[in-house]
């Protein structure tokens, strides 16, 4: 166990190194993922156009679902795909394969530490967004606080395995980062970054609960704006866990299979 | 220490012909063919020896030392390295080796080299004190000292090999596989990076296994060598016995005091160079004695060295003897999809 620790602590320490050299790609990376600010500035438009409100939703409460959306997709940001489809078919997994660490852990540090990079950006978007629009308010609750920082957190690591999935289906395709282009599109869809999934036709909104999309940015984001009460922040972590552990052993089985694969190329 | 009997890694490749008519018939009809990597190679190494493994591009070497070190899984065949199997990774078994390879690195490019020692410490469980006395002795032996603290990214190739061996070497493996350590390095570097790799394997009694397109890192390190052809072993054995099954013959280097001509040297052996009183005979290798003594009696001769011929060239032979008849069944055309 002390051991474990200590390796998560060096490769955190060691990774946040690694990412505060990229901190400007960071900044631009985090500019590139600010539909929701779009989406925010459109559904507003909307609210006022129809004298105050629509679908209940007031334009400070638009201001506040979106900025807490546009956080939580910071956070739960994972581009291992790419890194791995890179790693799998240039041969650049073999140095991490023959060190006594599974190189999930590796990744894993390399994006969570990363969010440490990119979070006074992110405090310095949120309370701007705070300002500008009068009015919006995130929750004041602490235990709602603390419950978005568990949601989030689990959000990114299921994200995080979604992504490593995807990744690891290079040791099959000749690229599985189209996979993953995918996941984006539906993932802007089904997540609730273009709109509360309130707005959704009802059977839309059945059909999605059924995949992982919701439990990433939709019940965080109400999480963070108050609208949930405890019941339902004990449902949205329980579904989260149920996500965490299938992806977990979808990572696991794609890993075994694929390694029989890996053909390591290059000398 | 390594036992290896009927390896083989067969791989399924694709073939396309160039070209738009090339690519629109791939589409359709996917070709392809199985290539055979390593086709049922055999050997043992004892606990300390260094093996040399020899052979041209492609002939299978490092496909071997991935097999060897658990990277890729075999085709069929049986691999046991220190009792492990590689292709499992076990803990113990990734702890006990290292592979280092000369066109791959393992340092973060961004950082300095130290911080991926750090990484390396806490992932292998290296306590300090050990870890403080191995990077003491890699800094003397490698010269370090300087380079550590520079990000990885501004050290020239020769620097960054030398940590990268460090790297690989700090949980002090008992088995070595090292894949062209040093290639594109200039010759200081390469005799530092042997004498480095001979040390480490006097202080550790270490296992080595080293491939390397530089004959003198081979000749230098190696007493046995594998060669290895078309994934298949050529010839495993002493340096000294493959030069003699594959060049029968020995070079006699002479410098004459008086012309002679061309016709009374060929009496001894085949003439391979001839230049005004300088000349060099090949002379057959079991009677090397006898013909030098009759040549010093009955030629003019100011000067004689006899030598075994330069080892790229046996090499070079040997490949050039081997490849044609293997050519044939190497590759074989299998399906269409």
């Amino acid at each position: 166990m002390r051991s474990a620790l200590n390796k998560g602590r060096v490769l955190f320490t060691v990774w946040f190194a690694h990412m505060s050299a990229y901190r400007a790609e960071i900044i631009i990376w985090m500019l590139a993922g600010s539909v929701p600010l779009i989406m925010m500035a459109v559904w507003i438009a909307k609210a006022q156009a129809s004298g105050g409100a629509t679908g209940g939703f007031t334009p400070s409460d638009f201001a506040a679902y979106f900025l807490a959306a546009w956080l939580t997709q910071q956070i739960i940001v994972a581009w291992v795909a790419w890194e791995l489809d890179h790693h799998i078919r240039q041969g650049h997994l073999s140095p991490k394969l023959l060190r006594p660490l599974d190189p999930f852990w590796e990744f894993f540090m390399g994006h969570a530490s990363e969010r440490f990079v990119r979070l006074p950006f992110m405090l310095v978007i949120l309370f701007a967004g705070l300002i500008l629009v009068p009015g919006t308010r995130l929750t004041p609750d602490a235990g709602h606080v603390l419950a978005y920082a568990a949601c989030a957190s689990l959000a990114f690591t299921i994200r995080f395995l979604i992504a490593y999935s995807i990744g690891l289906l290079a040791f099959w395709f000749d690229q599985a980062t189209a996979l993953d282009e995918f996941y984006y599109v539906a993932a802007a869809f089904l997540t609730g970054t273009f709109a509360p999934l309130e707005f959704y036709p009802p059977f839309i909104q059945a059909a999605v609960e059924w995949t992982p999309f919701p439990y990433l940015v939709y019940y965080p984001v109400r999480v963070l704006t108050g609208a949930a009460d405890t019941p339902e922040i004990l449902r949205v972590l329980g579904v989260q866990l149920a996500w965490l552990l299938v992806m977990t052993l979808v990572r696991a089985l794609l890993w075994k299979q694929g390694l029989k694969r890996y053909g390591a190329v290059g000398a | 220490m390594i036992y290896v009997r009927e390896l083989r890694k067969h791989y399924t490749v694709h073939e396309k012909e160039p070209g738009l008519v090339g690519s629109l018939r791939s589409f359709i009809r996917r070709r392809t063919k199985i290539v055979r990597a390593v086709d049922g190679v055999s050997f043992e190494i004892a606990p300390g020896e260094m093996l040399g493994f020899l052979g041209p591009n492609g002939a299978g070497k490092t496909t071997t030392l991935k097999m060897l070190s658990g990277l890729l899984h075999p085709t069929s065949g049986t691999v046991s390295v220190g009792g492990y199997t590689p292709k499992e990774r076990r803990t113990p078994f990734l702890k006990h080796i290292t592979l280092v390879m000369g066109q791959k690195q393992q340092l973060l490019w961004d950082l300095p080299a130290l911080d991926s020692f750090l990484v390396n410490q806490a992932i292998y469980e290296i306590p300090n004190d050990e870890y403080k006395r191995t990077m003491a002795e890699f800094s003397e032996i490698l010269e370090l000292e300087g380079i550590l603290k520079k990000q990885v990214r501004k050290l020239s190739l020769g620097e960054r090999m030398k940590c990268e061996l460090a790297a690989a070497l700090l949980h002090r493996p008992r088995v070595l596989f090292l894949d062209e350590p040093t290639i594109g390095l200039d010759v200081n570097m390469q005799v530092r990076i042997r004498e480095f790799i001979a040390e480490y394997n006097r202080r550790y009694e270490a296992t080595v296994i080293l491939t390397s397109h530089y004959m003198a890192d081979v000749t230098a390190l190696c007493q046995r060598i594998i060669v290895i052809d078309k994934g298949c072993i050529m010839f495993d054995g002493d340096l000294s016995a493959l030069i003699e099954s594959a060049a029968p013959g020995k070079v006699v280097r002479l410098e004459l005091s008086a012309p002679v001509p061309d016709e009374r040297l060929q009496e001894y052996g085949r003439l391979e160079s001839r230049d005004g009183l300088k000349a060099e005979i090949l002379v057959p290798r079991h009677n090397t004695s006898q013909l030098a003594a009759r040549l010093l009696a009955t030629l003019p001769v100011a000067d004689v060295t006899i030598e075994d011929p330069p080892i790229e060239e046996v090499i070079g032979q040997l490949f050039t003897g081997v490849r044609a008849p293997a050519e044939a069944g190497a590759e074989q055309q299998v399906a269409a999809r």
